[in-house]
């Protein structure tokens, strides 16, 4: 009977434990599946073309350059690898500077005809209309069976969902904002966090310690919000005057704000990791005539190592992987960062925010996917170097 | 000039009187045994030689305690510095968790020494001092925790010889060993009589009478009774001093 309740028992822990690890693969692959789509999806708006002069050698154009081209930054060919020629931007609503609205006919009828006649006639064209317009004897080029590229996503210098034509999914913004908001957090919480450890672990008399370290765990139960209601009304406005900025939510702001919400975790972390340091080893270094300061650098914290590097692992982790409070604070530009001092957007920000208005299965769509993908990645990557250099260091 | 010298000293854990009007003194170079039933306070007054005591909250001293002259409880002595001075073995084997090398050479680094040089004949020197050497000469560089017990707490020894104190107190530095780790220990102390002022707890009394030239007996705090080995031994003016001695109580 006992062991029959054993074996129930063991049974029971074994199948907790595969449904726990099944589950989160079930999501890791979700997130894939899902991501995997996005260079499948077109590289313009769906149920559109492109149409180019037959003449016109240029066979392909990436997001971008599509992008610039509709935008007026590339305005000649010769720019994406073509003749010397001036582009002639021509969309739906621009038929009409060409034609009369006659000539268009009063239900649209001859918009095929006299837009495959306006192709043909204007050597710099790139014509840019739905699908259902194009006639059957089209006299051009159609680009219209060019997917998203993995340079347009991973080289992409910007981030814009709803530009017209080509929606624009550039990584790059995002991983910098990403990064510079949590290398700046961890550059700020750590040192930090590390002080106090030793000086609740080591310093503080039984009374302070007894009353602060309850009081730090409490703050690391505080919903973000929380932390980035608090930055928007302190830390932003701070930062906008100390600093004359036009505005304050800047990457520091998001920085700021995950660092005092890390802080609690790494202060625990660290501090219950020092106080494992047996006090024969403290009293060893005490009685060999170091100071207290010797001894917490020489012996108190090499100790600990492990402990302050998985506090610092948890620490990152959160910065990297926090969404509310950032979102709020950082001003939500997705341009890349060239100081701490201007606005960005990070990728778990962009997730939050976008998610809601992209139709599922659109490029929008597996585009954030993505992104959930190269957070995953990131973070995987980190915790299993840190490991790695912790494990080397120990041995 | 009295390498220790102690006088009414009165010893207080919070409210606990843990020593009693204790007066005391060691000559140089001379190997001094505390003995007496457990609780009785050889610890404590042990730990008031180097200030070790400090480290627990609420302790609390009267009276002096001279250590080459110098009343190391006065205002503005650096506890440090008199550590230096007065080094420690304890009871277990309290090895730093770095190579057998860098145990040794932590005393002189964190006085500052930095001559590399210096540092590596020191570090040997001491290690030979402590008669380990040959069994670890090849392994300097491994971890002090692959040495076994015996070996640990003579590195320990080593590791107070490096920055030549003066005195070198033993809280029952043979306590957790086997016989013969025990016997290579007493050897040391023998030997380490040259150059330093020995004070050593234990437990054992053939111990105490074989590496002792006096022996202090200490019963529920008070020094009992405080003369040459040989005396206490063989003639102990205390009835109490007898009956532990003899093994009647303790
Ligand atoms: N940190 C402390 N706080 C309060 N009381 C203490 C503390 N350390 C020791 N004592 C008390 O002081 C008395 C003397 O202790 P001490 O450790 O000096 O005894 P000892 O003679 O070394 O005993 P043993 O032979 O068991 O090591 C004991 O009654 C003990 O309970
Ligand atoms: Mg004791």
């Amino acid at each position: 009977m006992k062991r029959f309740l054993e074996k129930l028992v063991e049974g029971a822990l074994l199948l907790s434990g595969s449904i726990t690890s099944i589950t989160i693969l079930l999501i890791v692959i979700f997130l894939f599946k899902e991501a995997s789509g996005l260079f499948n999806s077109p590289v313009i708006e769906e149920g559109y073309v492109l149409g180019l002069n037959k003449a016109n050698p240029v066979k392909d154009l990436n997001s971008y350059q599509i992008k610039q081209i509709f935008d007026g930054e590339i305005t000649n060919w010769d720019e994406v690898g073509g003749k010397e020629e001036p582009i002639e931007v021509v969309r739906l609503s621009d038929l009409t500077k060409y034609y009369t609205e006659e000539e268009l006919g009063a239900s649209f009828e001859n918009i095929p005809s006299k837009a495959s006649e306006l192709t043909s006639k204007h050597a710099g064209i790139i014509l840019f209309l739905p699908k259902e317009y194009i006639a059957k004897n089209f006299n051009g080029t159609l680009l219209n069976h060019e997917t998203l590229r993995p340079g347009d996503f991973f080289g992409g210098k910007e981030w814009y969902p709803t530009a017209s034509p080509s929606a624009q999914y550039g990584l790059l913004p995002l991983l910098l904002g990403t990064i510079w908001v949590s290398l700046g957090a961890i550059l700020l919480s750590l040192p930090f966090g590390i002080a106090v450890a030793v000086y609740l672990a080591e310093i503080a008399s039984m009374r302070v310690r007894n009353f602060l370290k309850p009081l730090i765990e409490l703050l690391a139960g505080i919903p973000s919000v929380v932390y980035g209601f608090f930055g928007l009304v302190v830390i932003v406005p701070f930062l906008q005057e100390s600093f004359k900025l036009p505005v304050g939510e800047t990457a520091l702001a998001g920085s700021i704000v995950l660092a005092i919400m890390a802080l609690p975790t790494i202060i625990t972390v660290a501090e219950d990791a020092m106080r494992t340091v047996p006090r024969a080893t403290k009293e060893a270094s005490l009685a060999l005539g170091a100071t207290q300061w010797q001894t917490i650098y020489r012996v108190i914290i090499p100790y600990a190592k492990s402990g302050i590097t998985s506090a610092a692992v948890l620490g990152i982790g959160r910065a990297i992987g926090e969404t509310m409070a950032v979102l709020m604070v950082t001003g939500n530009a997705a341009v890349i960062p060239h100081t701490l001092l201007e606005p960005v957007r990070t990728i778990p920000a962009t997730i939050a925010a976008e998610l809601g208005e992209a139709s599922a299965g659109s490029g929008h769509y597996q585009a954030l996917f993505a992104l959930g993908c190269i957070l995953f990645l990131i973070t995987m990557v980190i915790s299993i170097s840190i490991e790695f250099i912790s494990k080397k260091k120990y041995n | 000039m009295l390498t220790i010298d102690a006088k009414n000293v009165d010893f207080y854990y919070s409210d606990f009187h843990a020593l009693k009007n204790i007066n005391l003194e060691v000559e140089q170079n001379k190997v001094v045994a505390f003995i007496g039933p457990s609780g009785c306070g050889k610890s404590t007054f042990l730990r008031i030689l180097n200030r070790m005591n400090d480290l627990i909250p609420g302790t609390r001293l009267t009276g002096s305690v001279l250590v080459e002259g110098q009343d190391i409880y006065a205002p503005g002595i650096h506890v440090d510095e008199l550590r230096k001075k007065v080094g420690m073995v304890f009871q277990k084997p309290n090895p730093f968790p770095k190579s057998i090398f860098e145990n040794v050479a932590y005393g002189l680094r964190v006085n500052g020494v930095n001559d590399k040089t210096f540092i590596e004949e020191r570090v040997v020197e001491s290690i030979k001092a402590a008669a380990l050497w040959d069994e670890v000469k090849d392994k300097l560089k491994k971890s002090a925790f692959a040495l076994s017990g015996g070996q640990q707490q003579r590195l320990c020894i080593a590791r107070a010889l490096a920055i030549s104190p003066k005195v070198l107190l033993m809280d029952e530095p043979a306590s957790a060993l086997d016989p013969i780790s025990t016997a290579k220990i007493e050897e040391l102390i023998y030997e380490l009589k040259k150059d330093y002022t020995i004070v050593i707890v234990t437990h054992n009394m053939q111990q105490a009478s074989r590496v002792s030239d006096k022996t202090a007996y200490f019963y529920l705090g008070e020094l009992i009774e405080y003369d040459e080995t040989t005396k206490i031994f063989t003639n102990p003016q205390h009835i109490s001093t007898q009956n532990y001695i003899t093994g009647r109580f303790g």
